[in-house]
This record gives C-alpha cells, sequence and structure tokens, in this order.
C-alpha cells in the first residue's frame, strides 16, 4: 500500500516541484549563513589587527604621556561568534558583533552600531530557521490542499472509497506520505547545515533540530484539520494560504507593532543626552562636585591630590565617569524596557508556533536581543575592569612602559544562554495535539 | 466597446463578490487591521516626533545655557541632531525602523546614527511590520487574485462563458469588464485607507510641509491605483490561461509568493552576496590610513604640516607661530578638520556605492515584479526609503562640520596666540548666536529623481497590461 503511494506522489509535479524548491532555497540560506559567519571571522581579524596596530602607534606618539594615550586608545570585546548563529541570524545582524571602547565615558560608546545596509536588514536574513518557517509549511500546502478533494474532483474518490476499508486510514497514509518527504527534506537540510557550517551537535543544535521538527508537525495537522473538512480544492488552498498569511505574517507584525508602541523607549535618547551633559557641565564647576562623586564610587582614590587651579587627568577622567552616573538611572530604565518587550512577545508567542519557532531559534543560537543585552553587560564590565586597571597607573602618573600592552589584546565575551526543554517544546506540541485530533474527529463522519 | 455592457459586467462581478464569504470575511479582518495600523502608525509617529522635538529642543536649551569658555570646549560639548518621522511615515513604515534616530555630533569625529528601533526590539520585528501601505502592498493584492482567480476560468468551466458570447457580447468587453469590475472592487480598500491617510496628512499643519505632503499623498495614491490595475489585469489574464479555476488560483497564490516574499527576498541576499560591505572597524582602519598617509598633526616634523606651518608663517612674515596675529592650535585643527572629515566622507561614499549596488539588484527586479516598484515607491515618497534617511545623515554631517569649523573660527579670531597675554575664553553670546539644528526633508523633485527606475517599471507595467488584455480580448477561448 505503501510503496504504491509514495510511488504515485513521486509522480507528481508538485513533489518535484517541492522537492527542488527546498533543497535550492535551503541550500542557499545555509550558503548565506556561511557567508555570514565568514564575515564575522574578517571582522574579528580585522579587529585584532586593528588594536594590535593603533596600540602600537599611538604607543610611539604618545609615550611621554599614558593618560593622554588612554584618551586614545580604544579595547575591543567581542562577542564570540558560535556556527549556530547562522541556523537563525535573528537580531544579531542589526546589533554589531564586537564594540572597541575607551576608557573614557561608556554610555556614548555602548551603542554605536555596525555598517549595515538597512535595506537588507528591512528583507532579513534568508537564513535557515526563515526556510522552515515560512517555506516548509508552504510546501505542506501545497501537498496537502487537494489531499481529499483532487480525488474527488477527479472522480476517483469513489473507486477508492469501494476498495479501501477505512477512507480516513487511507487519506491519513496518503498524509503521511508526503509529510513524511518533507521531514526527509527537514532532517537532510539541518544535518547539511550541521556539516557545512560545522555546528558542533549539541543540546542547542538537537533543541533547535526538535522545535524544527514540531514546527512542522504542527502544520501537517493544520492542513489535515483543514482537509478534513472536506471542501472543494480552492477552498483549501484559500484557506491554508489565509492562515499562512494570518500566522507568520499578520499576527506577528501585529504584536510587534504593539510592542513597540506599548513599551517607548524615549529612555534610549535621554540617557545620551544626560551623559553628555553630566560630563561636560563639571568643566565649569568646582573640582570638589565631580571628586567628591567619582571618590563616592571609587573611594579607593581618595589620597590622589587633586590640584584646584589647573588640569589633572584624575579630575578627567573623573569626570568622564560622572558623565556615566548621571545617565546610569535611565540607561537602566531603557534595558528594563527592552527585556519588557521580549518577556511580552515571549508570552504571545506561547500561543502562536511561529513566533515560537522564531524566537526560540533566535534564542538557542543566541542572537535574539537577550543575549545583545548580556553582551553589553559584559561590555560594561570590560570597561570598568579596564579603568580600574588603569587609574592606579594614569593617576600616579606612571609612564607608558609601565603597562604590559602584549595583554591587552581582543577579548572576548562567551554567550552562555540556558533554556528549558519543557517550555521551548510544551507549547507546540499541545497545539498541535489539539488540531490533530480535531482533524481526526473531522474525518469519522467520512 | 459598449460602455453600459462593460459596467453591466463589471457589476456581476461586485454582486458575485460580495455574495461569497471571501468579500465578507475580507472586508472585516481589513477594517480591523485598517483600525489597528492607523491607531498604532500614527500613535508611533506623534509620539516618537513628540519625543525627539522635545530633546532637540532641549539639547538647543542645554547648548545656549554653557558659560562663557574656550570655543574648543564648544566644539567637544557638541549637538545631536534627531531624526523625525515624515507625517506620511503613518501610511508606510519602510526602513524607518531600521535606520538610527540619533546622532552625537562633535569635533573631529562622525558618528554613527544610534538607536534604530530594531536594535531595541525582539526577533519579532523579523516578520515584518503592520502599516497602511503593508496592508496595500501584500494583503490587497492577495485579496485581488483570491477574488478573481475564477472570473473567467469558472464562467468557463461552468460553460457560461460560452452563453455570453453567444448573446453577442463581444471578448473585448468581457475582457475589459471583468478587468474593470476587480479593479474597482480593490479600490474600495484602497479608498478606504486613502481616506484615513489623507485626514493624518490633512491634520498634521507644519504650513511649510503641507503642498509637499499633499503632493507627496497624490503621487501615492496614483502609484496604488495604478498598481491595483496592474494587479487585476494580471488576475484576469491567468484566469483567462487557465484551464479551471483552482489551477487559476494556485498559480496566482504562488506568483504572489514569487512578487511579495521569495524574489525580494532572494534578490536582496544576492546582492549583499556579490557586492561585501566592509565591517565597520575595517573602514575605520581605511581612514585612519588615509589620514596618516596625508600627515601627522601630533608629528611636529611632519611634512604636511611642517610646509602648512612654513607658508602661514611667510605669508604673515614672521618667525615663530607665537608672533602670528591669530590663534594657530585653532587653524591647524580647522585645517584638520576639513581634511578628515573629507576623508571620513569618501569613504563613506565608498560604502554607500556598495549599498547601492547591492539594493540596484532587487530594484532594477521592478521590470519583472511589479511589487518591487511600489515597494520602492512607496518607501520613497513616504519619507521612508534609504535616501530619505541619507538626506538627513548628510544633514546632520553638515551641521556637525560647520559647528566644530564655527567653534574653530571663533578660536582663531578670538583666542589670543600661545604665549601671548588676553583671556582664553569667550562669551556665551557666540553659543546663542549659532542656530540650532533643523531638519527639512527631502525635496519632491529629488524623490522623482530617486526613483524614475520604479516610475518606470510602474509605467511599463501598465502598458503591458493593458497590451495583455487586448491581447486576450483576441484570442480568448470559450471553450
Amino acid at each position: 500500500m505503501y510503496s504504491l503511494l509514495f510511488k504515485s506522489f513521486f509522480r507528481t509535479k508538485i513533489f518535484l516541484v517541492s522537492l527542488i524548491l527546498l533543497l535550492t532555497v535551503g541550500v542557499i540560506s545555509i550558503l548565506i549563513g556561511k557567508q555570514y559567519l565568514v564575515k564575522q571571522e574578517k571582522t574579528i581579524a580585522a579587529a585584532q589587527v586593528f588594536q594590535e596596530e593603533s596600540i602600537k602607534k599611538n604607543v610611539e606618539y604618545h609615550s611621554e604621556d599614558l593618560s593622554l594615550l588612554l584618551y586614545y586608545l580604544r579595547f575591543t570585546l567581542i562577542k564570540k561568534p558560535q556556527n549556530i548563529n547562522a541556523i537563525s541570524i535573528g537580531q544579531s545582524d542589526v546589533n554589531p558583533l564586537l564594540q572597541a571602547v575607551t576608557i573614557r565615558g561608556l554610555e556614548a560608546q555602548k551603542y554605536d552600531t555596525d555598517f549595515e545596509n538597512p535595506s537588507l536588514l528591512m528583507s532579513g536574513n534568508l537564513d535557515l530557521g526563515f526556510v522552515i518557517i515560512y517555506l516548509f509549511p508552504l510546501v505542506l500546502i501545497a501537498m496537502t490542499f487537494n489531499l481529499y478533494s483532487e480525488e474527488k474532483e477527479l472522480g476517483t474518490w469513489r473507486i477508492l472509497a469501494a476498495q479501501t476499508s477505512g477512507k480516513a486510514k487511507f487519506l491519513f497514509k496518503k498524509l503521511l506520505v508526503r509529510i513524511l518527504f518533507v521531514f526527509a527534506v527537514l532532517i537532510f537540510l539541518m544535518f547539511l547545515a550541521s556539516a557545512m557550517l560545522q555546528i558542533p551537535v549539541n543540546a542547542n543544535f538537537w533543541a533547535i533540530f526538535i522545535q524544527s521538527v514540531l514546527y512542522v508537525m504542527f502544520w501537517s495537522a493544520l492542513c489535515f484539520w483543514i482537509v478534513s473538512f472536506l471542501k472543494n480544492s480552492s477552498f483549501n488552498a484559500l484557506a491554508l494560504i489565509s492562515i499562512w498569511v494570518v500566522l507568520t505574517i499578520l499576527i506577528p507584525a501585529l504584536v510587534n507593532n504593539y510592542v513597540i508602541n506599548a513599551y517607548q523607549v524615549p529612555e534610549a535618547l535621554d540617557a545620551m543626552v544626560e551623559q553628555r551633559d553630566g560630563y561636560h557641565e563639571k568643566w565649569d564647576m568646582e573640582k570638589d562636585v565631580t571628586m567628591n562623586g567619582f571618590i563616592g564610587a571609587y573611594p579607593q582614590y581618595v589620597n590622589y591630590e587633586v590640584p584646584q587651579d589647573r588640569f589633572s587627568w584624575i579630575w578627567y577622567y573623573g569626570m568622564q565617569h560622572m558623565g556615566d552616573m548621571a545617565a546610569k538611572k535611565t540607561s537602566k530604565e531603557m534595558k528594563d524596557k527592552i527585556i519588557q518587550r521580549n518577556m511580552v512577545s515571549e508570552k504571545v508567542a506561547l500561543f502562536i508556533p511561529t513566533m515560537h519557532a522564531q524566537l526560540s531559534m533566535n534564542n538557542l543560537a543566541g542572537t535574539d536581543m537577550i543575549s545583545h543585552l548580556g553582551f553589553l553587560d559584559a561590555l560594561t564590565k570590560f570597561h570598568e575592569n579596564l579603568r580600574l586597571g588603569f587609574y592606579d597607573k594614569i593617576f600616579s602618573e606612571k609612564s607608558e612602559s609601565s603597562v604590559d600592552w602584549t595583554k591587552h589584546d581582543v577579548k572576548f565575551y562567551h554567550v552562555n544562554r540556558e533554556f528549558s526543554w519543557l517550555k521551548l517544546l510544551l507549547p507546540t506540541f499541545l497545539i498541535t495535539l489539539v488540531i490533530g485530533l480535531i482533524g481526526i474527529f473531522n474525518l469519522r463522519k467520512l | 466597446m459598449r460602455k453600459n455592457v462593460i459596467q453591466l459586467l463589471a457589476r456581476q462581478l461586485w454582486q458575485d463578490a460580495f455574495r461569497s464569504k471571501v468579500m465578507l470575511i475580507a472586508s472585516a479582518l481589513m477594517l480591523c487591521l485598517l483600525l489597528f495600523s492607523a491607531y498604532s502608525g500614527w500613535e508611533n509617529y506623534h509620539d516618537q516626533n513628540f519625543t525627539r522635538d522635545e530633546i532637540q529642543d532641549e539639547v538647543e536649551e542645554s547648548w545656549e545655557n554653557n558659560p562663557d569658555k574656550h570655543p574648543h570646549r564648544m566644539a567637544h560639548y557638541g549637538s545631536f541632531a534627531l531624526r523625525l518621522k515624515h507625517v506620511l511615515s503613518v501610511f508606510d513604515m519602510g526602513m524607518e525602523n531600521f535606520v538610527g534616530n540619533a546622532v552625537f555630533l562633535e569635533a573631529h569625529k562622525q558618528n554613527t546614527v544610534n538607536f534604530s528601533e530594531a536594535s531595541m526590539s525582539t526577533g519579532l520585528l523579523r516578520f515584518g511590520e503592520v502599516s497602511l501601505a503593508m496592508l496595500l502592498k501584500v494583503i490587497v493584492p492577495l485579496l485581488i487574485f483570491y477574488l478573481g482567480f475564477a472570473t473567467i476560468a469558472r464562467e468557463r468551466e461552468n460553460g457560461t462563458l460560452k452563453l455570453l458570447i453567444g448573446q453577442g457580447i463581444t471578448r473585448k468587453e468581457i475582457v475589459f469588464g471583468k478587468w474593470l469590475g476587480l479593479w474597482s472592487l480593490s479600490l474600495v480598500f484602497l479608498s478606504a485607507i486613502f481616506l484615513v491617510l489623507l485626514f493624518f496628512v490633512l491634520i498634521e499643519s507644519h504650513d511649510s510641509m503641507h503642498t509637499d505632503s499633499l503632493l507627496r499623498y497624490v503621487v501615492l495614491l496614483v502609484a496604488y491605483l495604478l498598481f491595483f490595475g496592474i494587479l487585476s489585469a494580471i488576475t484576469i489574464l491567468v484566469s483567462a490561461f487557465s484551464a479551471t479555476a483552482k489551477g487559476a488560483l494556485v498559480k496566482l497564490l504562488g506568483i504572489w509568493l514569487l512578487f511579495v516574499i521569495i524574489v525580494p527576498k532572494s534578490l536582496q541576499a544576492m546582492g549583499f552576496y556579490l557586492y561585501p560591505t566592509p565591517s565597520k572597524i575595517e573602514m575605520e582602519t581605511a581612514v585612519e590610513h588615509d589620514l596618516a598617509e596625508i600627515g601627522d598633526s601630533h608629528d611636529p616634523n611632519d611634512p604636511h604640516f611642517k610646509a602648512m606651518r612654513d607658508s602661514v608663517l611667510r605669508v604673515h612674515n614672521v618667525e615663530n607661530v607665537e608672533d602670528l596675529p591669530f590663534n594657530y592650535g585653532g587653524f591647524v585643527m580647522s585645517q584638520g578638520e576639513a581634511m578628515s572629515t573629507k576623508i571620513y566622507l569618501k569613504h563613506q561614499e565608498d560604502l554607500y556605492e556598495v549599498y547601492g549596488k547591492q539594493n540596484n539588484l532587487e530594484r532594477y527586479s521592478a521590470f519583472v515584479n511589479p511589487y518591487t516598484a511600489i515597494k520602492n515607491l512607496s518607501m520613497a515618497f513616504s519619507g521612508t526609503d534609504f535616501q530619505s534617511f541619507l538626506h538627513f545623515k548628510d544633514k546632520a554631517e553638515a551641521y556637525r562640520f560647520k559647528l566644530a569649523q564655527e567653534m574653530n573660527q571663533l578660536q582663531v579670531d578670538l583666542i589670543p596666540n600661545k604665549g601671548k597675554e588676553g583671556p582664553n575664553t569667550i562669551s556665551s553670546d557666540y553659543w546663542k548666536e549659532f542656530p540650532p539644528f533643523e531638519y527639512h526633508f527631502l525635496n519632491i523633485s529629488d524623490v522623482f529623481k530617486n526613483e524614475l527606475i520604479s516610475l518606470l517599471a510602474l509605467v511599463l507595467w501598465g502598458v503591458l497590461s493593458i497590451f495583455g488584455l487586448l491581447r486576450l480580448s483576441t484570442n480568448l477561448k470559450a471553450i
């Protein structure tokens, strides 16, 4: 029975078209992921060279003054890319992969972006995640929308009905053949990606894999459900494509609009202005204003002398730090807003498999917003460690040679995201189960 | 062609449409979406512009309130340029959320425009955004296909097409009647959305912007009218050339997918693949390299700056820079600023040229994909395309340069030269005199120039559609 069904399926035009479409676009998406990784590698290599050379050059120019040298020097922190990023590029094309910062105020440097073509950002990456979320359902729809109606319209249904004992069973088998084909392509593409992009087959990879399988199951159940109404082909195609549009375009976009409007972030702009004023106004104030604040934050520097009548570096870097202090509260509020945006999106996503698939894939690939926030936190820590490492030497007017510059190569930040299997798999599983059962129930009247 | 016959056929299509459930569900859905996107678009436009306006004023106020000081301190104090949204961004968000909103303008340094909405968003942004234009660009085309796929194919399947022709109605009348019916049906959605939009354009009463906004509005309206006409023609043609209504539907859905999702996205990806862009750090390295080539202002023996100093000394007939009648430090700084700005802009231009090449692949595809044409036109005339952003960025950079150079000039003129007696600060009146940053949107004639290709493509598609319909009128098969 199955071999016959497979044979007749392999003879259809839609099988060939689907196979070619999925394989080509799938391979292209993997290549795009590859290209993304290569670009990252290139950027990192450039950053390493840049930092080494710029330290060498600046040390040469400002050898007499360590404080001035550190005014110019930039130190790079890089979010270590993982190959799994390439499956679901997510927000990592919008947010920079690395930040090169001086030891001056951080707030003014923290949100500097990389150069990206906004048209490309807008159209989004054609990564494997996209292929799975958008194209796989389409192929399923194309292969199953006339599962029953085709037989009916061609007049073959009556013959079949007379020959098979379980009509529903027959439809089910027919569906199974198509689903199995889609799964075969999915599994092939996943392992191809793993091989071509050298993604380690670890928990995160399996999680993305299983999430994808569940996601395709969800769409299979959905197609089955629509077919179970036993309507004509046009109705099925119309209904399924409408559902596809609603689930992959309309609802996520609506939620996105809602979240952006409900949690606006004017704090970002406020913090930027606060930081500038918090620093610059100190030039025109008593030195004590700066020093009291600075020593309040870092009491260990209380013993350094601050000349009242002239410029001194401790005062200068104190002023710089005061800029960050001025923006600290607003900056924190901004971060909280962004976390809130994420939380709301994730909550809604529990009910919408498309959104859930996208968000959890980004999460597992380490390309979501939260992992970027983690990077920004690490950057703050990195910046503080740098400053504290240099402050003593600057304030006691040590020379440039007191620093071992070879130690100051670029540093890496490792993303370490944890996830819960239950939260990952349960929502889609439950929805699939419910839809599938309704479908089976509908088919009883066949 | 008889006018009343065409009207009759068109009206019949309307009646059929309103009798079916598709139109009912679609209309209800569209109404909800219309309300939501109008509300959210307006709210976003209004709140964002309000915040940005407020901060721009704040920035200006704090600039003016600076006490007397050395002008170079003010050059470092700097300013901010905040991007304002065009009122038509309510209609089409375009790249609005993918480009930055605020840039810090300071001496010696070109900062990136930061805080794009995308940089603060969750991964959901990947699914796109709902706006009035999105409904017209993505959803309504689908509706046109839904409402029109059966027009001719089903009449033929049912044998009614033969009947019509037998009654003396010409093929041309059938084709154009159906086409006009479908097109006018799509205009129901178009007019609803454009009425709402007109309201927004009119109540946003920046006097100088008014005519400009209305002009943009009219262009958008005409472009969408044409676009829907083209889509309706495609629907009729596909329906006529398909054996069954189901076949027509599947083909049209395929076309929709290709037009709206697959072709634009893959061409964008291909452009990126063919013309790779340098990372920021690579460009910064290149800029530094070029600057070092010309000269190093830190090095007292650098040939470029030494030559400059010698020539200045010669002109003023003095031995040392200390003896010059003006502040030499300020002079060097202004020369350096001009030099570094020129180099930076050169590199930036190269970068944008690469972006242009990347995007051109999709842009030129407008000749095979009318959706691309309307997408680009819609963004451009809503002031939310990349060119509009670049225009803002250019203006902000010009303002930054002016600010730095003005402060340098004040230093040259008013701060005594090194070693000379005199005050080291100047009056705060100078800050108050310096004009604030004010942004004016791209001129509409420039928008036309930018979008020549899209306009041309759309018109060409219009001509092609009429031609296709005429061809169909002669060889429409009745059975």
